[in-house]
């Protein structure tokens, strides 16, 4: 029996995940498209959704406060490095410096600084 | 105590608290993984996992289908190279003209039930093959200890686990699809061109980027993995009956010590329970012991394997169990180098007490373990497996140390044992003499290579250094 499967990425092997990321969307103010979910999952969520490798953890607001801290810049530049046990770009070849940011602003929960204050997400 | 524990353990307590303050850089390190330092606002480089490789390319793709992948293949300019992970450590990615990551062609296309075979796009990471395999009633008959790497970035470079009765990756495949330069995409299996699937089963991205691969898989399994301290001369001189005995068989051997750690891995009895954790920082304690107690004159060595020799002989085992593409992979957070060669499977043990010795007689400053591997052969062309079954031996460095003085010691070894390099790995071959160790499918590949892409617009400096085109 052959079955044909339109299935392209790990949101659709991990529901679980898909669950999590919608509710951070709904209330981050990330706005990331199609694409950078999948590079958000096929990436970042390697380390990041694994609670046994001592990588700050998605969802976990205190894993996140003291990198908020640092500000977005230098997040980003660590990001892009790479530091401590994060790989240079976390892995993700594709990412462009707009994917990183709202990579970024998912993964922490931080606010987009491209956006004004009250500005409408 | 369990198997990493004497890291963090006594061994570590004792030697700083004797030599505290001499230690390197702790596990909590925050220095900068990149050689390209990165300003925001400037354009972002690619850098691989390990730091040691990485370019600014003037154009970047990450095709969603294979119709845009054909677009940016036949549009592309100069020199075109595809990327997965980024988890080699040779140059087998940077270009400073067209790299195209595969992360969006991932998942799963179609899976056979009666015949256990599932294609799969080439972009999918190995961590993602085991769910995705998992809910179609299927599982990779093995898997390398890390599972960071995309598939078309494994299959590549005939990334391989271990065990004496399974082959590289590369041998698993059954069908794959090619992309050319030109734009055409190609079907190949055994009956639909035979001759171009040998050559991309084990390709180093020369031909083409293959979009998906059709892999011979097996029913889910679960398996038990056991971690135990080993008399490393125990170890060697029953090699062979501990790979017979064993679906799956490997040892780390440890610089300067008499012991070493095994990794035995079989289908899981009933009753098997997770004993102890693996710990991915492990490596960093025993470096930063190496460095408190290797540094003092006349003594610093002895001391060392001394402290091994207490604080090991203390292990108990480490058991993890349960499905296989949980068991299989570790998790790799310490950053690092790696070079590796494939030695004919006989030679295997004599060429690793040639590399302890060497390290000893010339103290080298290694610490970090040695990754000894048996890989069965297959019929992949440019496979390290191609024709004869293969020891695999591994050598580390830690990633802000240098490399090449100590890897440059222990090549040669490799070479006079008639080794095959990695080709995801460190190393200094070049074509003619890679020629020679691949006699019976060298020219075969070229030609088929020189067929598809004739303007070698896939060749990037090291390839064309590996291939001499």
């Amino acid at each position: 029996m052959i079955y044909s499967n339109k299935i392209n990425s790990r949101l659709r092997a991990l529901p679980w995940v898909v669950a999590l990321l919608l509710s951070l969307i709904s209330t981050a103010s990330a706005q990331p498209n199609e694409r950078q979910m999948q590079l958000f999952a096929n990436n970042c969520l390697q380390c990041h959704a694994a609670p046994h490798i001592d990588a700050p953890q998605l969802g976990n607001s205190e894993d996140w406060q003291d990198i908020i801290d640092q500000g977005e810049e230098l997040i980003l530049k660590h990001v892009v490095e790479g530091i401590a046990g994060m790989p240079p770009l976390g892995y993700c070849s594709a990412c462009d410096e707009q994917d990183l940011r709202q990579l970024i602003y998912l993964m922490t929960g931080m606010p987009d600084s491209s956006k004004q204050p009250g500005e409408s997400l | 105590m369990k198997r990493r524990q004497f890291i963090k353990g006594s061994l570590a307590i004792g030697a700083t608290a004797t030599f505290g303050g001499m230690t390197g850089c702790g596990p909590t390190s925050t220095e900068p993984q990149t050689p390209i330092p990165f300003k925001p606002g400037e354009p972002v480089p690619w850098v691989n996992w390990a730091g040691n490789q990485s370019c600014l390319p003037k154009w970047r793709h990450a095709p969603a289908s294979e119709d845009e992948l054909v677009e940016v293949l036949k549009s592309a300019t100069g020199n075109v190279r595809a990327v997965g992970s980024g988890h080699s450590f040779s140059a087998v990615v940077p270009t400073n003209d067209t790299l195209i990551s595969m992360d969006l062609l991932s998942g799963l296309v179609r899976h056979e039930s009666d015949s256990l075979q599932a294609t799969l796009l080439a972009g999918t990471r190995l961590n993602a093959c085991g769910p995705i395999l998992d809910s179609i009633g299927q599982a990779l008959p093995n898997m390398p200890d890390m599972d960071y790497p995309s598939l078309g970035g494994a299959l590549a470079t005939s990334v391989h686990a271990t065990g004496v009765d399974f082959k590289s990756m590369s041998g698993y495949i059954k069908g794959l699809k090619l992309a050319t330069i030109t734009g055409d995409l190609i079907e190949c299996s055994q009956t639909q061109n035979p001759e171009i699937f040998q050559a991309a089963k084990t390709h180093v991205g020369s031909l083409g980027v293959i979009t998906e691969f059709t892999l011979q898989n097996q029913k889910p399994f679960d398996i038990t993995e056991v971690n135990r301290v080993e008399n490393l001369e125990y170890v060697f001189e029953n090699m062979e009956n501990l790979c017979e005995q064993n679906r799956h068989f490997e040892c780390f051997l440890i610089p300067y010590s008499s012991e070493c750690i095994t990794v035995s891995t079989n289908i899981a009895k009933p009753g098997d329970t997770n004993e102890g954790n693996d710990d991915p920082q492990a490596v960093n304690t025993l470096r930063s012991v190496f460095e408190a107690t290797s540094w003092i004159p006349f003594v610093g060595e002895d001391l060392y394997s001394f402290a091994l020799s207490k604080a090991l002989a203390a292990e108990a085992a480490t058991i993890r169990t349960g499905s296989s593409y949980k068991v299989f992979p570790h998790s790799r957070i310490v950053r690092f180098r790696e070079m590796e060669y494939t030695v004919p499977a006989e030679l295997g043990v004599a060429c690793g007490r040639e590399i302890l010795e060497t390290i000893k007689k010339k103290e080298l400053p290694m610490s970090f373990p040695i990754e000894f591997r048996y890989v069965k052969a297959d019929d992949v062309w440019l496979s390290m497996f191609e024709g004869q079954d293969g020891c695999s031996i591994s050598i580390h460095q830690y990633g802000d140390l240098d490399y090449k003085k100590v890897f440059a010691e222990i090549e040669p070894i490799f070479w006079k044992y008639g080794g095959r390099p990695h080709w995801g790995k460190i190393h200094t071959m070049k074509a003619p003499e890679l020629a020679k160790l691949y006699s019976r499918h060298w020219q075969d590949f070229h030609e088929i290579r020189r067929s598809l892409d004739p303007q070698g617009k896939f060749m990037n400096a090291h390839l064309r250094e590996i291939f001499g085109a």
